[in-house]
């Protein structure tokens, strides 16, 4: 049985708590889904929607995200639409996170953070909006 | 989300409530450079009610890291909850500062 559940919100910092709230109540009851995914979940889309908050609507007036989440047994599915100028996610440079303090960039942690707690990211982009998809698997593969 | 300071020696703890995101981040900055401002270059950062911390918050720490070093001191974190702790390992900040499971090893360390 897949549960779904959708919020939008403007695209300012002020809303960041509400997409990780909804996220919090949304899988509190899931039994699959224990503290430390759920965390996993929260930081990923916050990560995703700061990127559109500060990147996505430079230069144009501030628009909407929508956040869709999808929960079933197996994983749960997060679609982060916005209407903004599109993000190539793989072409973002990433931290060195084994590099010294003076060599710590300031930025960049955000999608590296993200790609260390998804199991799947995708990124699409059309003339109905900006989609990135981030999936979190609920229980490993089996294997063949 | 709150933020308090509380001298205990020469040591500053520096106590967070709540979430650390790109909204909150700033606030953090702020409050440590005003600590830092007041000379107070040794800090113990109390994580044990910060319930999330996003990369706009470990920003705000390697900020106030750095700062805090070039004036001869040091940020420490200490009782980190799990999924902070996690963030904060992920991203490679345990290998560049030191942490503490509780505010008292913290203070304790810089021998205050």
């Amino acid at each position: 049985m897949t549960e779904t559940h959708q919020i939008a919100r403007a695209a300012e910092r002020e809303s960041l708590a509400g997409f990780r709230d909804l996220i919090e109540s949304a899988c509190k009851q899931h039994p699959a889904v224990d503290d430390a995914i759920r965390y996993d979940l929260k930081l990923a889309v916050d990560e995703a929607c700061t990127n559109i908050i500060a990147h996505g609507y430079a230069g144009m007036n501030p628009g909407s995200i929508i956040l869709t989440l999808e929960l079933d047994e197996r994983q749960v599915v997060m679609t982060i639409t916005d209407f903004g100028h599109a993000f190539e996610p793989s072409e973002a440079p990433m931290p060195d996170v084994a590099a010294g303090l003076e060599d710590q960039p300031t930025g960049g942690f955000g999608l590296f953070l993200i790609y260390q707690t998804m199991d799947e990211v995708r990124y699409e982009t059309d003339e109905d909006g900006n989609r990135l998809t981030l999936v979190k698997r609920l229980r490993p593969l089996e294997t063949a | 989300m709150d933020i308090t300071a509380k001298q205990i020696g020469s040591t500053t703890v520096v106590s967070i409530v709540g979430s650390v995101d790109a909204l909150t981040a700033e606030q953090v900055t702020r409050f440590m450079n005003a600590e830092l401002g007041k000379g107070n270059k040794q800090i113990v950062g109390d994580l044990s009610q910060v319930d999330f911390i996003s990369s706009a918050g470990l920003r705000a720490i390697l900020v106030t890291l750095k700062d805090s070093r070039q004036q001869g001191g040091d940020l420490r974190l200490a009782a980190a909850q799990t999924g902070v702790e996690k963030v904060l390992k992920m991203s490679g900040f345990t290998n560049i500062l030191k942490t503490y499971p509780t505010v008292d090893e913290a203070v304790a360390s810089f021998g205050a």
